[in-house]
């Protein structure tokens, strides 16, 4: 009972990272039909810039985490601006490998500014774990839960009472429709790009001081919060919340009952049977293309 | 008209798509050898049939026989093996291939080659590939693209590519062509000749069927028409006939005794 | 047409006659090896090629095709005592048979879901490889393959090795072209160019993307194969995702839709370290910035799409 409750804390842990990745994954596709492939490398890079801020230089870590967000959303603009905007001929198989190679790029560019050494920061606050029926809870997993609830609200309301949001939204029904009534939709698509990677940001941020932070993190993280999307279904920010928490706390149970070395494989397993089963998702209705 | 065995045979077929009824209760056959026209004002359900016909969806109730057999639940592609083939309403060529190519890939169906057999060119497989050529330069006499084999299918002037498309269809050997809107986009010269080419298709034993807008083309040509107006069928029979029906007039002039 | 074949039996045989020359007369065994190398490479890019260039269908997790050649043989030969010319056919085989089964489902998907889909499959082989390590030999790699051998020809030596592995491009080449010569390879182009068109005249999409499927991942396997003996010692690296990425890589560099493109891109590839000194550290951001920039700027791949500058320059010189 104390073994499983311990697994499904760091079930949940884990989950809460993947929720906050796949919700950058599903803002993006909401507002251009794109899916990133590089972005758990935007996540590696909000990991690392935590370390360089908060581990290395000592700043406030209110200010380290800001400017680690601050920096990963910058990296994410410049990569709208110079690759994806410049595409003359935006077909899915052509973004997949332009994104491919963003991802490819930032990781080089990881292995060369932090080198291949993994890194470790500081929880966020030193108080001890949380004692519960014998089970441990981080006082960093309470961090991380609490940011996640907080950003999802935060989301929420700034999609549905705020202008800027309501305009993002619209552009990503209908892009004619909103340039029609005035919405600039090169301007959504770059917030679109910024706030998706300033999420990749967060989630990096979250889990620097839980994980070893190296340059080659990304492509794991990146595709289980890819995973968690689909789980929840692709665009949806409450889908992506129920998805990252199931595959967190299915890849806990996974650990601790059959095999550590399947870790990892297991998202992929779902991956696989979400996408070939049921690609809208499981609480969600909509379609999604195949074929 | 005759007493033999339709080719087609629509039966009591609806289609809706959400709350909109597309298609209810249609109902016509298609007698060998015939071009039957099947017209109707916008949105009058002609393009939702031709694709229930050609398999893009299925039908919400009712059937559709094709030389005896129902084929509701066949996908396009098998279609042609049976013997339909189609053109699309804004011609869709393989345009980085030459205009023979795009006729051989029209033969896929009836030609047999697989992956081993083109690796190791049995002598049946050259056998096979010459005598597709061979039709293939055939059909493109038949719509007069002669000697324009090697050109790229993308680089023709756009009446051509019909003609092309045309041709690419027939080379499946098809018992059944559907035509979608084959007048969209040619001038009065070119549509007169694609008249002459429905005709020619006809004699040669293929049953057409053509969902056009061109009035005059269809009249013309068609042997039998049949009327759609608002997802229900409004008349049937000779152009002659057709031409003079009242409902007819009026679904087209838009006035009286629509409302119900 | 018939010029067309005429054409492809000329630069076939130059192609023979080319690889006869370096094989005999190029002394320094060091290069033999890297043209070795990039044999190997080129097959893999040849069989993405098919997949990627003329089939349309993007895979990100190929190297698990070529890591099931690799392995078939090494754990075939080693732990079972098979001879290596027995476990490159069972080693395929496995491949296509995975192909199959895995393309099933795979293919039904289209754009970024198949691109998720084949990077998760990738990832589960790779896994894999690591985990099962009573079989693979695990993280740390498997030992002792043992070289090839034909009768009194041993192919230790790096000459013979470079004719073996070239003999195979050859081969490759020349069956690849006559597919794409032919009716399925004209059905796949009509694929390419509009998937409902090809639908329409009777082309079964699904059933023709599967059988390139299968076909792609046995000639990555064969690669494996030839992999394997060649450097006697496997380990997961070689067959992770960046190894499938490196196979886009080739096949983007040298041109999709190009049977010598894989040759340009696989040479490219292969020579790019050797040429760039310190290359490890900044392989991933060259790849990177390969990828993007030719992406953006050169879609149709390196060698048509300077050609298309080229004449866009000249006709501008014109006027």
């Amino acid at each position: 009972m104390q073994e499983m409750l311990q697994y499904l804390f760091s079930g949940i842990t884990n989950g809460a990272i993947y929720a906050v990745i796949a919700i950058g994954f599903s803002m993006l596709y909401n507002s251009t039909d794109l899916i990133n492939f590089a972005h758990g490398e935007f996540v590696m890079l909000g990991a690392l810039c935590m370390v360089t801020f908060f581990g290395t230089l000592h700043l406030p870590i209110v200010l380290a985490i800001l400017l680690a967000i601050a920096s990963v959303a910058v990296a994410g603009l410049v990569f709208e601006r110079l690759a994806i905007r410049s595409v003359k001929n935006p077909e899915p198989i052509v973004l997949i490998i332009i994104t491919v190679g963003a991802s490819i790029f930032l990781r080089g560019i990881g292995m060369i500014l932090w080198g291949k050494d993994a890194h470790t920061i500081a929880s966020f606050s030193s108080h001890p774990p949380l004692d519960i029926a014998g089970a441990k809870l981080l006082s960093q997993s309470i961090w991380i839960i609490v940011i996640l609830l907080l950003t999802a609200v935060g989301l929420q309301l700034f999609y549905k009472k705020t202008l800027t949001g309501k305009a993002m939204e619209a552009n990503a029904i209908s892009k004619r429709a909103a340039w029609i009534v005035g919405i600039p939709s090169k301007l959504m698509i770059m917030l679109a790009f910024g706030l998706s990677t300033a999420m990749g940001g967060l989630a990096g941020v979250i889990i620097a001081p839980i994980t070893m932070s190296s340059y080659d993190m990304g492509t794991m993280l990146g595709l289980k919060g890819f995973c968690a999307a689909m789980l929840g279904g692709l665009g949806s920010l409450w889908g992506a919340l129920i998805g990252g928490f199931l595959l967190g706390i299915l890849e806990a149970m996974g650990v601790g009952f059959v095999s550590s070395g399947l870790k990892d494989a297991t998202a992929f397993l779902l991956l696989l049977f979400i996408l070939y089963v049921k690609p809208g998702g499981i609480i969600s209705s909509a379609s999604v293309k195949r074929f | 008209m005759s007493t033999e065995l339709p080719l087609l045979k629509i039966e009591t077929v609806d289609k809706a798509f959400g709350g909109i009824q597309a298609l209810s209760d249609i109902t016509f056959a298609l007698n060998p050898g015939s071009i039957t026209g099947l017209i109707g004002p916008n949105g009058a359900g002609k393009t939702t049939l031709f694709n229930l016909i050609s398999g893009v969806f299925p039908a919400d109730k009712g059937e559709i026989i094709f030389n005896g057999a129902g084929i509701e639940n066949i996908k396009s592609h098998q279609l042609v093996e049976l013997g339909i083939a189609r053109t699309f309403q804004n011609v869709e060529l393989f345009e980085s291939m030459t205009v023979l190519e795009n006729i051989l890939v029209g033969q896929h169906t009836r030609t047999r080659c697989g992956i081993w057999g083109s690796i190791l060119r049995f002598p049946g497989v050259i056998a096979e590939e010459k005598k597709a050529r061979e039709f293939a330069l055939e059909l493109l006499d038949f719509v007069g693209l002669k000697g324009h084999a090697d050109k790229t299918s993308g680089d023709l002037p756009f009446g051509w590519q019909r003609l092309l498309e045309i041709a690419r269809a027939l080379a499946s050997r098809p018992k059944l062509l559907l035509l979608d809107e084959p007048a969209a986009g040619l001038n009065i010269v070119e549509t007169m000749q694609l008249g002459d080419l429905i005709r020619k298709i006809r004699n040669q034993g293929i049953t057409v069927l053509l969902v056009e807008h061109d009035m005059s083309l269809t009249m013309e040509i068609s042997d039998w028409i049949v009327v759609l107006d608002q997802g229900k069928k409004i008349a049937q029979g000779s152009p002659r006939t057709v031409q003079a029906d009242e409902a007819v007039i009026a679904a087209y002039l838009g006035t009286a005794g629509k409302k119900e | 047409m018939n010029n067309h074949q005429t054409r492809n039996r000329i630069c076939y045989t130059v192609f023979l006659l080319i690889i006869l020359l370096v094989g005999y007369f190029l002394e320094n065994l060091y290069y033999i090896q890297v043209l070795t190398f990039i044999g190997i490479n080129t097959l893999l890019a040849l069989a993405l090629n098919m997949l990627m260039g003329y089939a349309g269908q993007i895979s990100l997790g190929h190297a698990a095709f070529y890591g099931i050649g690799a392995y078939g043989t090494a754990i075939l030969t080693v732990h079972y005592g098979f001879s290596p010319w027995l476990a490159l056919p069972a080693a395929i085989l496995s491949a296509m048979i995975v192909a199959y089964i895995v393309g099933i489902p795979t293919l039904k998907l289209s754009g970024y879901y198949l691109g998720m889909g084949t990077l998760g499959f990738g990832m589960i082989v790779n896994i894999l490889f690591r985990e099962w390590s009573s079989v693979t030999g695990g993280a740390s790699g498997f030992i002792g393959i043992p070289a090839l051998e034909l009768g009194p020809i041993s192919f230790a030596s790096g000459r013979n090795y470079f004719f073996l592995v070239w003999g195979f491009v050859l081969i490759g080449f020349i069956a690849c072209q006559r597919i794409i010569d032919s009716r399925i390879g004209r059905a796949l182009r009509a694929i390419h160019d509009g998937e409902n068109a090809a639908a329409a005249v009777g082309v079964d999409t699904r059933q023709l993307k599967l059988q390139i499927f299968v076909l792609s991942a046995a000639i990555s396997a064969l690669a494996g194969f030839l992999y394997a003996h060649l450097v006697y010692f496997i380990s997961p690296g070689s067959f992770s995702f960046i190894a499938s990425i490196r196979m886009v890589t080739m096949v983007v560099i040298g041109g999709m839709a190009s049977i010598w493109g894989a040759l340009l891109g696989a040479s490219l590839l292969t020579l790019l370290p050797e040429w760039l000194h310190a290359f490890s550290e900044f392989e991933m951001v060259v790849y990177g910035l390969i990828l993007m920039v030719v992406m953006i700027f050169l879609p149709r791949g390196l060698t048509r799409g300077l050609l298309d500058i080229y004449e866009r320059t000249r006709k501008k010189n014109e006027h």
